[in-house]
């Protein structure tokens, strides 16, 4: 072991959407600061973009699932159900994500209020509300502000991405339904900021080595490292270290290019892991923080199902960024549906590719081989358009991760387990999404509509989990929650959690925009409260 | 290598072989010139290896061999019924083999200036140039429906879920069984 005996201020684990604004915060405040990366960096060529045979990669080297690729910045993450999507590497998740931007809404952090079948959550929309608008300007965005389905917003820093064909066709149908529909909002800017350039539409949205997309090893790291934070990639956390007194002292790590096992001590420790690496790293380490019982319980993905639509008329979705709008008809709760509970539409262009259309993209739908797949692929390519019904699923305890006791891996740590399955509120939500979604595609005037549940042969929901939060989700009750409303661990009270994990409700939407407002939000709390937190024994109910 | 003696000659054979089965998978027909012309069983054969090694390489050459590829002497009619078999025997495989063949196929730089000359805008490498796209135009694609509502956090009320009976009331069928 080495062991080095500085006692830095601060040491984040993980350097992904979150861990990198908390590098960012606490380092311009001129704290030191040392984030602790098991990846490496993610070069352009990297990436799956700037290669001919992108599609191929996308699907193999370049695909989210880590168990679809082989690549040794990853851990095992073994599955019974979910398909597993991030990416572990400077950055985390988003080098491979799509940005799509929308916010929650302020109902969702009162579903105890609703019906109680979710906890509420021990902060309201308010409280991050602002954090939202400056998160976007530190990210750079676009959009359209004014919606009338959501609270008022700052406008976006950059306007409104292209209005695509298909967007045009689905605002038709959207209006022949008398539904709402809004021009999304994207983690991608549309003109040059922040030295970015804008998007060129090149429609390859899982990633974007040109930067127009806000992936945080571009859009934060370089500005975290200006302003003075230590980034150790390749370090593996195997297990964070506390003291007799049950605070913190720092980490164990392994350096995956020495192979040996360093250790690094702060006054405060910061978890950005992601919903799996979070609550696997606090089980590994002795079932850390866990006086509730509730880390790596009450997994959260959303209901998730799809659709893909072909029409007549050239919408030629392979261009452009790749969602078009979003509407948030059947966001809020209404119980006549017979579930709690709402969801959004999450519209999309098409894929990028010609290959992948033909390989069944989004709804598994195939091109014929023979005699009759030129004629298919020259009615279908370039007409088709897919849509995503996202929505929020029910917390069980029972769907969750957990160490598997008799297995470890290459670092002698217990290999980590998934399994989510829907509940009966979930499953009547799919249903019902699905009968929506088939509404969308008629009322757009499609000759061929193909749905997608996510359920494999044998009925198991395999749902693509981009989205992999809950797993120590906040409250204000430590008997049921793992942090407070400062991300603040309960039990070991100057560790904070700051990644996707703490969510304690999915909302109806994809959960970046509010992951990253809440860490901007912990982040200033601790830079603002370091002198007490660093040195505090006891975590308050915020 | 211990077992290059059962192997000699599997390079050619399987490429032809392959050569033949996407030529059934991606047939030439009008400007679409057919599997095997580009090579597509080149990169497919590459990306077998890449994925299963050489122990893959023998498996699909003997699968190859079961259904009679590369076909010579069979009519049409015969050789599809051939891959209708693999397609039926080993699904999996044939899954694989054609997505595989799909993929490659339209990677491929000719394809990809085929798709695009014959007016559906398309790149080699999209990301590299992107495509022109008018930027948004606030005038005329701002949305007037005016449709849309939230509820404010003092607004948010209580409501009767006693009807639903989620613990009693157990959905089945639900996806695409629905
Ligand atoms: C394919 C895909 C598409 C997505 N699309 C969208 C979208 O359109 N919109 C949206 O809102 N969200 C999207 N997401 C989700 C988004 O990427 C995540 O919500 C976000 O990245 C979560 O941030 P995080 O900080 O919690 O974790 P991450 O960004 O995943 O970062 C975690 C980091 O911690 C590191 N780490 C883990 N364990 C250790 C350890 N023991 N030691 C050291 N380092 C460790 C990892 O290597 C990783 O870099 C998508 C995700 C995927 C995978």
């Amino acid at each position: 072991m080495s062991a080095n005996n500085d006692i830095h201020d601060v040491l984040i684990i993980g350097s992904g959407a979150t861990g990198s604004i908390a590098a960012l915060v606490l380092a311009k405040a001129g704290h030191d600061v040392v984030c602790l990366e098991q990846g490496g960096w993610i070069e352009p060529g990297d990436f799956a973009h700037l290669h001919n045979d992108w599609a191929w990669r996308r699907a193999t080297s370049w695909n989210p699932d880590v168990n679809m690729r082989s690549h040794p910045d990853d851990y095992p993450v073994d599955s019974d159900s979910s398909q597993v999507l991030m990416w572990n590497g400077v950055g985390g998740s988003t080098n491979v994500y799509g940005a799509i931007w929308p916010r929650y809404r302020p109902s969702d952090f009162r579903k105890g209020d609703e019906h109680g079948l979710q906890p509420n959550w021990p902060i309201t929309y308010e409280d991050i509300a602002p954090h939202y608008d400056r998160v976007d300007l530190l990210l750079g965005t676009s959009g359209l502000a004014g919606d009338p389905a959501q609270p008022p917003r700052a406008p976006c820093p950059t306007g409104p991405l292209p209005f695509t064909a298909a967007a045009g066709r689905l605002a038709g149908a959207f209006d022949a339904l008398g539904w709402h529909w809004w021009p999304v909002e994207a983690g991608v800017v549309s003109e040059a900021y922040d030295g970015r350039p804008g998007c060129n539409g090149c429609g390859m949205c899982n990633g974007c080595p040109r930067g127009s997309m806000t992936l945080n090893s571009r859009s934060i790291w370089p500005k975290a490292l200006a302003a003075g934070a230590r980034l150790q990639t390749h370090a593996r956390v195997l297990r964070i270290e506390t003291g007799a007194d049950g605070r913190a002292t720092g980490a164990i790590w392994k350096n995956r290019i020495t192979g040996m096992e360093e250790r690094t001590r702060a006054r405060i420790v910061i978890v950005a892991a992601n919903g799996v690496g979070t609550p696997r790293l606090l089980l590994a380490s002795g079932n850390l923080a866990n006086s509730s019982g509730m880390v790596g319980r009450n997994l959260l993905h959303h209901t998730l199902v799809a659709a893909q639509i072909w029409v007549d008329e050239p919408v030629n979705g392979q261009m452009g960024y790749v969602a078009s709008l979003i509407s948030r008809e059947f966001a809020e709760t209404d119980v006549s549906r017979g579930f709690v509970n709402g969801f959004n539409f999450n519209c999309l262009t098409s894929t990028p590719s010609a290959g992948e259309m033909t390989t069944g993209w989004m709804s598994g739908t195939t091109a014929p081989w023979g005699a009759g797949h030129h004629e298919w692929f020259e009615k279908h390519f370039g007409h088709s358009i897919g849509l995503f019904a996202i929505g929020d699923d029910l917390p069980n305890p029972d769907n969750r991760v957990f160490l598997d006791e008799s297995r470890t891996d290459e670092d002698g740590v217990p290999v980590i387990r998934m399994h989510y399955e829907p509940g009966e509120n979930d499953r009547r939500m799919m249903n019902y999404m699905l009968d929506r979604l088939e509404d969308v595609g008629r009322a757009a005037g499609a000759f061929e509509i193909a749905l997608q549940d996510y359920r494999d042969a044998n009925g198991v929901y395999r749902t693509p989990a981009w989205h992999m939060i809950g797993t120590c989700r906040m409250g204000a009750d430590p008997e049921t929650s793992v942090v407070n409303g400062w991300h603040q661990s309960w039990d070991v009270p100057n560790m904070f959690i700051m990644d996707g994990s703490v969510l304690a409700t999915g909302g109806v939407v994809n959960p970046t925009p509010t992951i990253s407002a809440l860490a901007l939000r912990a982040s200033e709390h601790i830079r603002d409260n370091f002198a007490d937190l660093s040195g505090t024994t006891r975590t308050l109910a915020a | 290598m211990s077992d290059s003696n059962n192997r000699t000659g599997i390079g050619p054979q399987l490429s032809a072989a392959l050569a033949a089965l996407v030529d059934e998978l991606l047939p030439g027909k009008g400007d679409w010139p057919s599997g095997a012309t580009l090579g597509v069983q080149h990169p497919v054969m590459e990306r077998i290896a890449m994925h299963g090694g050489e122990a893959a390489l023998d498996e699909l050459a003997a699968a190859l061999a079961r259904i009679g590829a590369p076909f010579e002497g069979l009519e049409v009619d015969a050789r599809v019924a051939a891959v209708r078999r693999l397609e039926a025997e080993e699904p999996a495989r044939f899954r694989w083999l054609r997505n595989a063949a799909y993929q490659a196929y339209y990677e491929n730089p000719a394809i990809v200036t085929l798709i695009d000359g014959r007016g559906t805008p398309y790149r080699l490498r999209p990301h590299v140039r992107g495509y022109e796209l008018p930027a948004f135009d606030p005038a005329t694609q701002t949305p007037t429906h005016g449709r849309g509502h939230w509820i404010r956090t003092a607004d948010v009320r209580s409501v009767d879920t006693s009807g639903l009976n989620l613990e009693t009331e157990i959905t089945t069928k639900w996806g695409l069984q629905r």
